[in-house]
């Protein structure tokens, strides 16, 4: 008679996903007391926003929530949550973490890929204006110096930010 | 010495392993083992017709030494070895084992090749019982005497249980009076009763008396004759051995004659001395003389050293109309004889001031739930009147936040379990006595789990109190109007709140006493990784430690409310009783020895031993040897598998004695497959592979088990020895690495081997011949697939070359 085990197979979900990500790993001790939104200067102006929300989504799956709603781009990185969570999840690197996925999977808001073009096409994210230009010098600035592109372009191509689907077809 | 002559029986377990074994053969091959005088085929050796043959064998002289295949050998063993010893066989000269668990089921399919490992195995056996030496039973005296280390709910529970059974009892505690956490905490869950009730003596089981059946303060606790109180008390110093330890005791003077003492309280009404009662939450002063009310125990007053002005002042020795005043008590030594000891040291609230955004400490009204106690108390500070500590008036808004500083990985990981109970309790008794009080309690999760416990929770819903699911972030301060700010979301409706309080009640954690870390490396016993004090198995064994003689109860262990503590006061003072209910402790030779004249000025085995069981004593100037207590010694062999030069052995497992094992298992192959010793600890390790016979799991029959009794006591060069003696592959069966029945084995056995690996190597060994591997009792598939595995692997590497 031969024992035999049943094979189990292993569904990734997107929780591992998450959690296999840099910043991501200690999503799943989140046990939803609530200590970051209370926390959150952010969610407190707008119901756009609650990283509590964010987390419990993430770890029933709704992945297509959490990454097209927008919600995660509204974080403003105070890191308040993160000090108080009992639980010790870095919940300001988890929303980078879902951040960095959205990006890879096309889900990047217009201005995001406006901010990266003008990276890769002027070495800047803000494009300066004539204005600013006219400007500088009535407040005793110095006039800007040309942004280094050569050297930004080899480093944007060796992390693969310029091989990034910034815009999406059919994206206005 | 006399002439060794072993005795064989066989046992076929009527007939069924008959069909796979042959049994004519093994018992050819016995017959032609060195030493055998006497071999015998039957059934059921360890009952009945059976048994009385081996009997009759040992009577007549016959054998000297008993080897005996049986079935089941865990449960016939002992009818075996106790028999034998009646006969007048040393029972230390008997060797059982299970040639249907480990041989005949395992490789049912292979009946051929389970016959020759069955002859293996029982050269291996015969080897061994030849090499065995008669052991003595060692006699050790047990004082009928036990500590009881704390005088908290738990502590006086088990002092009275074992004071009531007869034995001397000495309940030293700390404070000045009886009654630890509970005392303070006034009322308990689930009856809203007084919580300093103790069961009081059997002594009104005996002869019914006027004392109450359940109240401490009519119980008579006091006044059990053999038990002696030593309040103001702390054990400073722990010698000696299980069942006879010498405890030194510091009394601190209590400046008051208890025998004197009437509680007339004129002391206090002269005493110029007014400090802070830290006993009432600061929320009132105390003299310098005092008393606790409720009183628990004694009864009586105490100075407080370090307020008191003593002869400069002394109003209160001139106004005692007793004379009991005694300004120049000294702190007292005591050493007390006893036998066991029972640590019920309790826990205590978690100082909340590090968790900042709560500013406990710096706003006043923000309290914790033992203060809260306090005030809740009629006997209290406040004669049972809720107020708010900065003004003084009435506390009309209270919030509760849960969880504070516990299930909190910055502070206390761990969930306190009674808190949630304890807030309710505090908003129920402050509801019912101020109806228009208006109380939120802030939670992360509502956790009633005990008996009638969710009843609770449901009453308290019923009274209007409020629940807020979420963790509040930051309490504030509003100056105008002084009250508090909770700032909290409401999880289930995703809404933020500011909720305005008078009062904020903190449920904090609950942590270990002071001085437990100091209490433990005094006894010799372990914390766990939370502090507090580690029991021997959560599972079986709640009350014990790894020291036999030493126990445990109540909080000490972890934070537990009044019944749990209760129960596990009783369970305690039941194993304490059992342990020296004879005033003797029969232990057996199987313990380890040290050869003195390789020992020497090293200190791995005192170090590495689990049970303190081994001592550093001098040998001539300058240098020590080590030695073993027979009494604590487990037998394990933990220290032999670290001795650096062999100079420790144990007497049941001798090096000699294995080596003939290891050779003899090794003597026959009768398969095609590369020879596997496994070598199995004797406990989880060995059980494993019962199981996998048990359930007919098969794997080849190459693979032979050797027991040892802890895999700790194996070293490097016994792995190389198994290869020399013809194993091709070699597995090391322990107990998990945190469930080794000796703490530390399979975990140091674990190193030994990925050391063993390394080394390996160098010899121009592959690695991947050894292999440990750690399961429990009904892992035996695991066991079977370990032992297919490592056979595919050792053929797949093909035949060793040794140099």
């Amino acid at each position: 008679m031969k024992h035999e085990k049943e094979q189990k197979t292993s569904a990734t979900s997107f929780s591992d996903e998450i959690r296999s990500q840099l910043g991501g790993e200690t999503i799943a001790l989140c046990y939803q007391c609530g200590t970051c939104a209370s926390s959150c200067p952010v969610a407190k102006t707008t119901e756009r926003y609650n990283p509590r929300d964010i987390i419990r989504l993430s770890l029933l799956g709704e992945k297509q929530e959490v990454l097209t709603s927008g919600a995660i781009w509204l974080c403003s990185s105070c890191y308040n949550c993160q000090e108080r969570c009992p639980q010790k999840v870095e919940i300001a690197d988890v929303i980078y973490a879902l951040r960095n996925i959205a990006i890879k999977e096309g889900h990047i808001p217009n201005i995001y890929s406006e901010f990266a073009t003008g990276l890769m096409n002027e070495g800047r994210i803000v494009p300066i204006s004539k204005f600013v230009e006219k400007k500088r010098p009535e407040y005793g600035l110095p006039p800007l110096r040309p942004a280094g592109l050569d050297t930004l372009k080899k480093i944007l191509a060796a992390t693969g930010f310029d091989k990034i689907q910034w815009k999406k077809e059919g994206t206005p | 010495m006399e002439e060794v002559k072993v005795g064989v029986f066989l046992s076929d377990c009527g007939k069924q392993l008959a069909e796979i074994l042959d049994f004519k053969a093994l018992t050819e091959h016995v017959k032609k083992v060195s030493g055998v005088a006497l071999v015998v085929r039957g059934n059921e050796f360890w009952r009945g017709e059976g048994l009385k043959t081996i009997v009759d064998a040992i009577k007549s002289k016959k054998i000297n030494r008993l080897v005996v295949a049986e079935t089941l050998p865990k449960l016939s063993e002992v009818k075996i070895v106790k028999a034998a010893e009646e006969a007048g066989l040393n029972p230390y000269l008997v060797e059982v084992i299970d040639l249907k668990d480990h041989c005949a089921w395992p490789h049912r399919d292979a009946p051929l090749e389970a016959t020759e490992k069955a002859k293996a195995m029982l050269s291996a056996a015969i080897e061994r019982a030849k090499l065995l030496e008669p052991l003595e039973k060692l006699e050790f005296p047990a004082v009928k005497s036990v500590l009881v280390i704390g005088g908290g709910i738990a502590g006086m529970q088990a002092a009275e249980d074992l004071a009531d059974l007869g034995f001397e009892v000495h309940l030293v505690e700390k404070a000045p009076f009886l009654g630890g956490l509970a005392a303070r905490a006034g009322r308990f869950f689930p009856t809203d009763d007084c919580a300093i009730c103790i069961q009081s003596p059997a002594s009104d089981v005996k002869a019914i008396t006027h004392t109450s059946r359940k109240c401490v303060y009519r119980s008579g606790f006091s006044e059990i004759p053999n038990l002696n109180i030593l309040t103001n008390s702390k054990v400073v110093k722990v010698e000696g051995v299980p069942g006879n330890y010498k405890v030194t005791v510091e009394k601190k003077p209590r400046y008051v004659d208890e025998s004197k003492c009437v509680r007339c309280d004129l002391c206090t009404t002269v005493c110029p001395v007014e400090v802070p009662d830290e006993y009432n939450a600061k929320l009132k002063t105390r003299k310098a003389i005092y008393i606790n009310t409720p009183p628990v125990h004694p009864p009586v007053y105490v100075i407080d050293e370090s307020a008191c002005k003593f002869q400069e002042c002394a109003k209160c020795v001139e106004i005692c109309p007793t004379k009991a005043v005694k300004l120049n008590q000294k702190t007292e030594k005591l050493t007390l004889n006893v036998g066991g000891i029972i640590v019920a040291t309790g826990f205590k609230e978690y100082d909340p001031s590090v968790i900042k955004e709560y500013h406990y400490g710096e706003y006043p009204d923000v309290i914790t739930n033992l203060e809260l106690a306090r005030m809740i108390d009629g006997f209290g500070p406040t004669n049972g009147a809720i107020i708010k500590p900065s003004d003084r008036k009435p506390a009309k808004r209270i919030v509760f936040i849960q969880c504070v500083g516990s299930r909190d990985r910055r502070w206390n990981p761990w969930c306190s379990s009674i808190c949630c109970m304890i807030s309710l309790k505090n908003a129920m008794l402050i509801k019912s006595a101020y109806p228009d009080t208006d109380i939120t309690i802030c939670y992360i999760d509502i956790r009633t789990t005990g008996r009638e416990h969710e009843y609770y929770y449901e009453k308290a819903r019923e009274m209007g109190i409020k629940f807020v699911k979420g963790r509040p972030t930051e309490i504030s301060h509003d100056p105008d109007g002084n009250i508090l700010i909770v700032d909290v979301e409401d999880a289930i409706l995703r809404r933020f709140f500011e909720l305005e309080a008078d009062l904020v009640v903190l449920a904090t954690a609950m942590v270990p006493s002071e001085d437990t870390k100091e209490l433990a490396e005094m006894l010799g016993i372990e914390l766990d990784q939370d502090g507090f004090f580690k029991e021997y198995n959560a599972k079986l064994r709640p009350t014990e430690t790894k020291i036999r003689g030493i126990y445990l109860c109540g909080g000490a262990t972890f934070p537990k409310d009044a019944p749990t503590s209760s129960l596990h006061a009783h369970s305690a003072a039941v194993k304490t009783a059992k342990f020296l209910s004879t005033g003797k402790i029969i232990k057996d030779q199987r313990t380890a020895f040290v050869n003195e004249e390789y020992c020497g000025d090293c200190e791995f085995c005192p170090v590495i031993c689990p049970f303190n069981a081994i001592t550093l004593v001098p040998k001539g100037e300058d240098h020590f040897v080590a030695q073993v207590s027979d009494l604590k010694c487990e037998g394990c062999g933990i220290c032999v598998g670290t001795c650096p030069v062999n100079a420790i052995e144990l007497r049941h497992s001798r090096p000699n004695q294995m080596e003939a094992q290891m050779n003899a298992l090794l003597s026959v192959n009768g398969t095609s497959k590369p020879l596997i010793l496994a070598i199995t600890c004797s406990e989880c390790g060995h059980t494993a592979v019962d199981s996998s016979g048990m359930a007919m799991m098969q794997y080849p029959a190459n693979v032979r088990v050797m027991k040892v009794p802890c895999t700790g006591i194996l070293q490097v060069h016994q792995f190389l020895q198994a290869f020399k003696a013809g194993a091709q592959g070699v597995m090391v069966v322990g107990c998990k690495t945190d469930g080794c029945h000796y703490e530390v084995g399979s975990q140091k056995a674990q190193k030994k081997v990925d050391l063993a690996k390394v080394l390996l190597k160098e010899y121009g060994i592959e690695p991947e011949r050894l292999e440990m591997f750690h399961m429990v009792f009904i892992e035996g598939d695991k066991f079977a697939e370990a032992a297919q595995m490592m056979t595919e692997r050792i053929e797949k590497l093909g035949p060793l070359q040794l140099m």
